[in-house]
């Protein structure tokens, strides 16, 4: 029985998340194979439609990474995203969605060993739920 | 429009052996040519090499190529390359995207089965994204020839010049008085010895005299805004009071400044004066006065007395100019050194290391070792306006003087044949001796105030006469001198005086009127005045009853212990019930036993009768002394003043008028009764108020009031040494309790000099500056401003270079070490200073005792290579230690132990010095130090350290006595460095220190277009490296500003006309303030210079108008297509 491997969109801002995920590559660090990473200059860019896009296409998960508040490279974009992304979860909740498969982390650009962490455990959190049935649940 | 149809190139790269063979290349190009819209596929083993572009360009130039994927490493290092070549073969550079399958595939999947389809993956989205992508162009705008240095040591000080030096204005800022950093502070420099000082003051003095390079110096950044080649910082300079422009840097000031606090240029090893320069050779040269918030003695004075000022005044000696600093606030030094309630001392910060201040006796020293003939009177401009004063108590003096030392005609109308209300008719000789208060009264009066003696308001004079006579203003200070009654039986029945009556008849007739046996109600200073002086004025005993306990008597601790001394008796907790009386004549006075029961609005536990405890005490003279209330029905003849519920005077609390415009009044007339500070206090609220009145300025108040609400305490006073030996409390002598109980001569007999001096020499300096003034007295440039404010300059640049240093680690949190404990502990900053000329030993390396160590121990990595401070070597500390040892032999002869991990030196000349001092004959041992303790294992090693090591070479533990240990503290990331690094946006790694683009190529620049890393905040470094590194941070800024302009961002935001609905959300939402509306078409428009590509707008966007170029909804969605 071969192993479910889940699909992950990870959405990460240029300048932490994104630069720490080149940090964990550079240092060798490894996480499983399952993430996608999507760059934006800032997670303050997300439209939730790219999220829900995510999930329709077949995203069991969708993780976003950006920087510590008050490091944001645009003041406030990752406090917006935050925002939106709480509001988020709190909707789609009641479509019958796992909100737990939606997550957001602060990841620093020099935290190369923080992203591995949290990319391993986010596709176990994954794997535990199974794969995803948004694109039966949803209906919109 | 013609659609061109997407012809993609796809490139797969090997990166040597960092892709491939773990990404099978060939498979990924080979899926990569089944993709829609992709006609070459092909890899190669450097794609950034120059054959790997040509390949680009050629399949461009010859197969028509419209779109290119390059699938290599991270973008951020050679997105730029390939774009270039892109655009090179002619295509937009837009037209480009990269699949990142080395940081995100090789490099990070072990198994290379998933790392290949993980690379598929990564390619696939990124053609599915470089389908949808467009052209984008970027415009040049101009750079401002200017560059901004944060940080003022060596590394600022060599950026700044290599900049100025190629012709940019240079802007440098500096937080502390200086400039030259850290090695400031060292005497010599490792490999070659060179003498810190003599290799940088050529630096400073150029940096101070370069007429390109505006020194900021004791300045901090508050903000940086903008973008490449056109920043904008907000640069505050903290007040050096000192004008910078105008000081010689003679030092006059310093030498007469009475403050001395630790000097932390020295590491506190030594003093220093409020007033200093931290050293002779500093830039600039100016001095500086250090002020902290205000001190606790002051704040706490109701009248605002600069009593650390006087004290500082007795400390020096200097009596009279005690007196002046007192006569500012107080009219009556000597009434107040006797009688006031000190405040102060209860707020003094000494007393949580020892006792207080004794800061009213050093008032009254002050007072009485002065002469009032020589307290300076300003130039007073007379004045046209009249202003009488009814009442010379302390609050009618107050006003009288300060108002008649800013020029106005002033009259007091007195009642009394002498001046000086309930001071003279109130307070006992025996704590104020009648000479005292004619004394300072006389000076008072000395500057021209007339007195008229003997006019009672409403009998001899009204306040209508007043008005007749035409004085702008009347203050009332009529005080509070009516007995309240205890509305008990027989109240009326002879042998019942009031205290204040008593008091009165006893200090101005001395009718020696008391009885025998005498009772005194209440527990205030007035009951315990009526008590003594009864005791004096013929009574054989004499009580005190009071309804509550003896602790809770509102009276002076002084006053209740000089009491009970001279035999009066307290009975607490009795209330009296009745006056016993037989034939109209006191027999005795009924009470009732109290308990304390809960606490009442004034904190305290209120007294409880006990039913049926009624018990009687024999006497025939009863003294109530509850209180007074204000006699207000003259006032009220021909006006109609508001009271308050208390019957006293009601008026506004911030100017003290009354409800009748151009009438103030202060003292207990408003307060009831109060003190005299208190009084005095509200003397002055009503000069300010009468002057403005006069003036026509009262709205000024208003003003006041709402710039007080924004300004808040900072509370930094500075810390309280540990190390505070305990001086005890200088106690004024007193008269023999059994001579002075039959005199009326003064009690309390003062301090003398020496322990008045001593006891200032207690004062902690919580301000710092004391605010003698003796500095603006002495400067004969006239360049001391004690009201100098901070300023805010902005400035404009095109580049930011940071150099903000480091720290070096807190040795204390290593208590194994000892230090702060030991005091022959020392941090390598510490020894620096202890080795330097201009150091607290100047130079001599010397241990407290003042003898050189024959034995010293140097500690290398404390704090650093140590998994639980930082893991990190600091780089410097093995050479610096060795420099030490070589420093330490030089000039002491001493045995030299030096314990090291590691000895680290690499770097030129470095290992020939390490050789070197090896050969002079150090001990080195290998091993970290376990601990350092006064514990000694030979008698004849008493008072020397013992350093407990192992030597991991041979293996063997180790048990070293010493006289003197350095600790080679590591460096960290400076203080203030998150609050720079936020302004900028430049980020720190988990250590502190800032980010560069890239370790090894861009080693000066951050991911932040236009702001440069010079020197240790990028991580540890010596001072050739650090030197070498701002070099060429100056050298990247001036390559960026040269041509004059920079090219603008492409990746920004953009709005769509057509789908914009004018809901100006994005509006809202932009923080750069990028987005304009435009009210003709009712739609939103991008700010293209200002906007950064940020995409909040895009996102939150109802209409979807909103998107940054780039990163649009198309290219975004079909890129997670391709993934899914």
């Amino acid at each position: 029985m071969t192993q479910f491997s889940p699909k992950i969109i990870v959405f990460v801002c240029n300048w932490c998340t994104y630069t720490a995920a080149d940090l964990a590559g550079t240092s060798r660090l490894p996480y499983p194979p399952e993430i996608r990473m999507i760059r934006l200059m800032c997670t303050g860019m997300i439209d939730t439609k790219y999220i829900l896009k995510a999930f329709l296409d077949g995203a069991d998960g969708v993780f976003i990474g950006g920087c510590h508040p008050g490091d944001c490279h645009y003041i406030d974009g990752n406090l917006k995203a935050e925002k939106r992304i709480t509001g988020l979860r709190e909707m789609i909740k009641h479509f019958g969605f796992d909100e737990q498969r939606l997550q957001l982390e602060w990841i620093g650009a020099s935290e190369g060993p923080e992203f591995q962490k949290h990319m391993i455990d986010f596709v176990q959190k994954i794997k535990d739920l199974g794969q995803g049935q948004t694109r039966d649940l949803m209906i919109l | 429009m013609k659609v061109q149809k997407p012809e993609i190139g796809v490139y797969i790269c090997h990166c040597g052996m960092n892709i491939y063979p773990k990404v099978d290349v060939v498979k990924v190009a080979e899926h990569a040519k089944t993709l829609t819209h992709v006609s070459v596929a092909d890899e190669y083993k450097f794609m950034c090499s120059n054959p790997g572009q040509e390949l680009i360009i050629e399949d461009i130039r010859q197969k028509g190529l419209n779109r290119v994927v390059v699938a290599s490493c991270s973008p951020r290092m050679h997105e730029p390359t390939f774009r270039k070549a892109v655009e090179m073969a002619g295509l937009n550079r837009f037209y480009f995207q990269m699949a990142n399958i080395r940081e995100q595939s090789s490099w990070v999947t072990l198994d290379p089965d998933l790392a290949t389809q993980k690379a598929i993956e990564l390619v696939s989205a990124a053609v599915k994204r470089v389908t949808f992508h467009a052209p984008l162009y970027t415009r040049d705008v101009p750079v401002r020839k200017s560059v901004l240095v944060a940080g003022g040591g060596i590394a600022g000080m060599q950026s700044a010049l290599t900049a100025a030096e190629a012709g940019f204005k240079v802007h440098l800022v500096e937080r502390e008085t200086y400039i030259g950093g850290h090695m400031a502070k060292f005497d010599k420099t490792f490999p070659t010895l060179d003498c810190a000082a003599c290799i940088s003051t050529p630096k400073t003095v150029a940096v101070g005299q370069h007429p390109d390079i505006t020194l900021h110096s004791y300045s901090e950044i508050t903000a940086i805004s903008g973008f490449v080649g056109n920043y904008k910082a907000v640069i505050k300079k903290k007040p050096r009071f000192i004008q910078e422009d105008k000081c010689t840097g003679c030092g006059l000031c310093a030498e007469k400044c009475p403050v001395s606090v630790s000097d932390p240029f020295n590491e506190n090893l030594s003093r220093r004066k409020a007033v200093f320069r931290s050293f002779p050779q500093a830039v600039p040269l100016s001095f500086c006065i250090e002020k902290k918030d205000t001190a606790p003695c002051r704040t706490s004075c109701p009248a605002g007395t600069n009593v650390q000022g006087y004290v500082q005044m007795v400390k020096a000696g200097n009596y009279q100019k005690a007196l002046n600093i007192i006569m500012e606030r107080l009219p009556l030094p000597g009434v107040l050194g006797r009688v006031c309630p000190h405040p102060c001392e209860s707020n003094c910060r000494r007393s949580s290391a020892d006792s207080a201040v004794s800061i009213r006796a050093l008032k009254r020293f002050a007072a009485d070792n002065a002469d009032f003939c020589n307290v300076p009177l300003p130039d007073v401009k007379e004045r046209d306006a009249k202003i009488a004063v009814i009442g010379s108590g302390p609050s009618g003096l107050t006003v009288a003087y300060y108002l008649r030392l800013k020029g106005f005609k002033i009259t007091i109308f007195e009642s009394m044949e002498k001046p000086g209300g309930m001071l003279r008719t109130g307070i006992p000789d025996y704590r104020l001796p009648p000479a005292v208060l004619d004394r300072e009264i006389e000076h008072i009066l000395s500057t021209g105030i007339e007195l008229r003696t003997g006019m009672a308001l409403g009998i001899d004079f009204t306040l209508k006469n007043l008005g007749e006579e035409e004085f702008k203003a009347v203050f009332l200070g009529i005080g509070a001198n009516v007995p309240i009654k205890m509305h008990i039986e027989n109240e009326e029945a002879e042998g019942v005086v009031d205290a204040v009556v008593f008091l009165r008849r006893e200090n101005l007739e001395k009718q020696h009127a008391a009885k025998k046996r005498v009772v005194v109600i209440g527990g205030g200073n007035v009951a315990i005045d009526a008590a003594r002086v009864a005791a004096r004025s013929g009574a054989d005993e004499v009580s005190v009853v009071y309804r509550r306990s003896r602790e809770e008597m509102p009276a002076d601790r002084e006053e209740i212990e000089g009491a009970l001394e001279e035999g009066i008796e307290f009975i607490n907790l009795a209330g009296p019930k009745k006056i016993l009386v037989k034939n109209g004549y006191v027999t005795g006075i009924e009470c009732i036993k109290n308990e304390l029961g809960p606490v009442d609005d004034s904190g305290r536990r209120r007294p409880m009768p006990v039913e049926g405890s009624e018990y009687a005490i024999e006497c025939d003279m009863i003294i109530p002394a509850i209180g007074q209330g204000v006699e207000t029905d003259p006032l009220m003849k021909d006006n109609h003043f508001e009271l308050t519920r208390w019957g006293t005077l009601s008026v506004d609390s911030m100017t003290c008028q009354t409800s009748e415009p151009g009438i103030f009044a202060a003292g207990d007339a408003v307060t009831g009764p109060a003190t005299v500070v208190e009084a005095i206090a509200e003397g002055h609220r009503a000069v300010t108020a009468i002057e403005r009145y006069v003036n026509g300025k009262m709205a000024l108040f208003e003003t006041e009031a709402e710039q007080q609400e924004k300004e808040n305490s900072k509370n930094d006073c500075p810390p309280i040494p540990d190390d505070i030996q305990p001086v005890r409390r200088a106690e004024p002598v007193t008269a023999d309790p059994l001579i002075r109980k039959n005199s009326f001569d003064e009690v309390d007999l003062g301090l003398d000099e020496a322990s008045a001096v001593e006891d200032a020499g207690k004062c902690l300096n919580c301000s710092v500056c004391c605010e003698c003034m003796e500095c603006r007295d002495v400067c004969e440039v006239n360049a001391v401003d004690h009201e100098m404010e901070k300023e805010t300059t902005e400035v404009d640049v095109g580049a930011v270079i940071l150099a903000t240093g480091f720290k070096t680690f807190q040795a204390e949190k290593l208590f194994q070490y000892g230090y702060g404990i030991y005091p022959e502990v020392y941090t390598s900053l510490e020894f620096e200073r202890l080795n330097n000329a201009t150091g607290p030993t100047s130079g001599e390396i010397v241990m407290k005792n003042g003898r050189k160590p024959e034995s010293v121990a140097i500690v290398h990595c404390v704090g650093s290579r140590d998994s639980r401070n930082n893991k990190y070597c600091s780089r410097v500390c093995c050479m610096y230690s060795m420099k030490f040892a070589h420093l330490v032999k030089e000039k002491t002869g001493a045995e030299v132990w030096e314990y090291y991990i590691d000895m680290r030196s690499p770097g030129k000349l470095y290992e020939e010095f390490y050789t070197r001092v090896m050969e002079e004959g150090v001990h080195l041992v290998r091993g970290r130090v376990a601990e350092i303790t006064d514990l000694t294992d030979r008698r004849e090693d008493d008072g020397k350290l013992t350093v407990v090591a192992e030597n991991t070479l041979t293996g063997k533990n180790m048990r070293t006595p010493v006289d003197m240990v350095i600790l080679s503290v590591g460096l960290e990331s400076a203080e203030g460095s998150e609050d720079i690094g936020r302004m900028t946006g430049v980020s720190r790694d988990k250590d502190g220190w800032f980010n560069e683009l890239h370790a090894k190529l861009a080693p000066v620049s951050t991911p932040i277009s236009g702001i440069f890393l010079a020197g240790c905040c990028q991580g540890p470094k010596d001072i050739p490296d650090t030197v070498a590194q701002a070099s060429g941070a100056a050298g990247e800024a001036i390559s960026l500003l040269s041509r004059g302009s920079v090219s603008t961002k492409a990746e920004i935001s953009f709005i769509d006309p057509e789908l914009c609905a004018g809901c100006r959300t994005c509006i809202e939402v932009c923080a750069y303030s990028a987005i304009d509306f435009d009210g003709s078409k009712n739609i939103s428009v991008v700010n293209e210079t200002l906007c950064q590509g940020c995409g909040s707008c895009s996102s939150a966007c109802p209409a979807s108008a909103a998107g940054v170029k780039h990163f649009t909804d198309l290219q975004l969605m079909n890129e997670l297509e391709g993934f899914l």
